[in-house]
């Protein structure tokens, strides 16, 4: 259909009540087809409107989420690996620390086992020749004994202070498991941003995982939470009495 | 009783079971030994409701009900309010320390910590309470 057509089709109609309308001079007829005549041009406009109002909001929605990405990119990426380093040297830290502590025990242990074993020796060989001992070897014994229970007393007071140590170095795992989870928040949060990007862009409508909750700011990292974080206890006492408590 | 009653009842809570079992050894340790643990906020409440504690130590940063949510709903509760709360986070931001200060905690720890800091400020809070008991 050409453009005449088109015209003629659209307003042809109505021009021609108009003209008949003008000639025999009925004013009524004539306005009724002027309001139908502009009516059709609001309705173009509002419809040409309409469609712009959609391109707009898809171009600011896509303008939203290229923003986001390009923060993501630039400073959470960056940021998660420095997190995701710092998980590695607290639980390599808390290796090295649990397995020092090991190191050092052993031996402790091996020392009294040895020393229970030769003194149980000693005590079965005396007796065995029961008679035949005497008041030096029995007195020799005795300090033996004592020697070996003192020790034994230290050294049971040094294990249990390792073990003690070994437990505290597992708090690790609290903090390296709350920087994980935020670093999984992150990625969540980038699959659901690339996600969004596809659809707005209309071919298809991935199925999208809802990003995890983040509360809290969790463990301050060196290097990235500075400023406002206390970094030691004493910071924190002073900041409280400063409060009254 | 000296300021120390060894028989008090613990509530520790905190989303993570190495950091509960770090923390019941050391109050252990330190000769408590009725201690339960809850993984968050939303389960200590009812427990707190039910169980008569003398203590409750919580963690800030856990799914479900946070720990400061936790010490507003305890503060809120007219049986629970006089309840000693110590806070035992990695949160370390100073805006939260002062909001867990103003919502009424009575200690606040940071992560990773020392027995002796835990030993220092649990005494802390019970003497405070002694001297006050005793005022």
């Amino acid at each position: 259909m050409s453009d005449a057509d088109t015209l003629k089709s659209r307003y042809g109609e109505l021009v021609l009540s108009m003209s008949v309308a003008l000639e025999a001079g009925k004013d009524d007829a004539f306005g009724a087809a002027l309001d139908r005549i502009m009516h059709l041009r609001e309705k173009s406009v509002y419809a040409e409107l309409r469609r712009l109002t959609t391109h707009l909001h898809g171009a600011l929605e896509r303008f939203r989420l290229d923003s986001r990405l390009v923060d993501i990119a630039e400073r959470e990426v960056p940021g998660a690996r420095h997190r995701l380093d710092h998980v590695l040297k607290l639980t390599n830290g808390a290796a090295h620390r649990t397995m020092d502590l090991v190191e050092v025990s052993c031996p402790i242990a091996e020392r009294i086992s040895k020393s229970a074993s030769e003194l149980s020796g000693m005590w079965a060989q005396a007796r065995q020749r029961d008679r035949d001992a005497t008041l030096t070897d029995l007195r020799a014994m005795l300090e033996r004994t004592e020697e070996f229970l003192s020790a034994t007393r230290s050294d049971s007071d040094t294990l249990r202070t390792n073990l003690g140590q070994v437990l505290m170095a597992q708090d690790f795992q609290d903090l390296t498991g709350q920087i994980i989870r935020n670093v999984m928040s992150l990625v969540a949060e980038l699959e659901s941003t690339l996600g969004e990007l596809v659809r707005l862009a209309g071919d298809t409508d991935p199925t999208r995982a809802a990003p995890l909750a983040q509360r809290g700011h969790g463990p301050a990292v060196p290097g990235l939470d500075n400023g406002a974080v206390v970094s030691e206890q004493k910071d924190v006492d002073s900041l409280l009495s400063g409060l009254g408590l | 009783m000296g300021g120390v009653n060894k028989s008090m009842k613990f509530l520790v809570v905190d989303d993570f079971s190495t950091m509960r079992r770090i923390i019941k050894n050391l109050l252990h340790d330190l000769g408590y030994s009725d201690v339960t643990e809850a993984d968050d906020g939303t389960t200590a409440l009812p427990m707190l409701q039910q169980g008569e504690f003398d203590f409750l130590i919580t963690d800030w940063n856990m799914p479900g009900m946070q720990g400061l949510d936790l010490l507003k709903a305890v503060r809120a509760d007219a049986r629970l309010s006089g309840i000693p709360v110590l806070m035992l986070t990695a949160e370390s931001k100073r805006e939260q320390i002062v909001e867990a200060a103003q919502a009424g905690v009575n200690g606040y720890v940071i992560k990773p910590f020392t027995a002796t800091v835990l030993k220092d400020k649990i005494d802390k809070i019970l003497d405070a309470r002694s001297k006050a008991g005793a005022a």
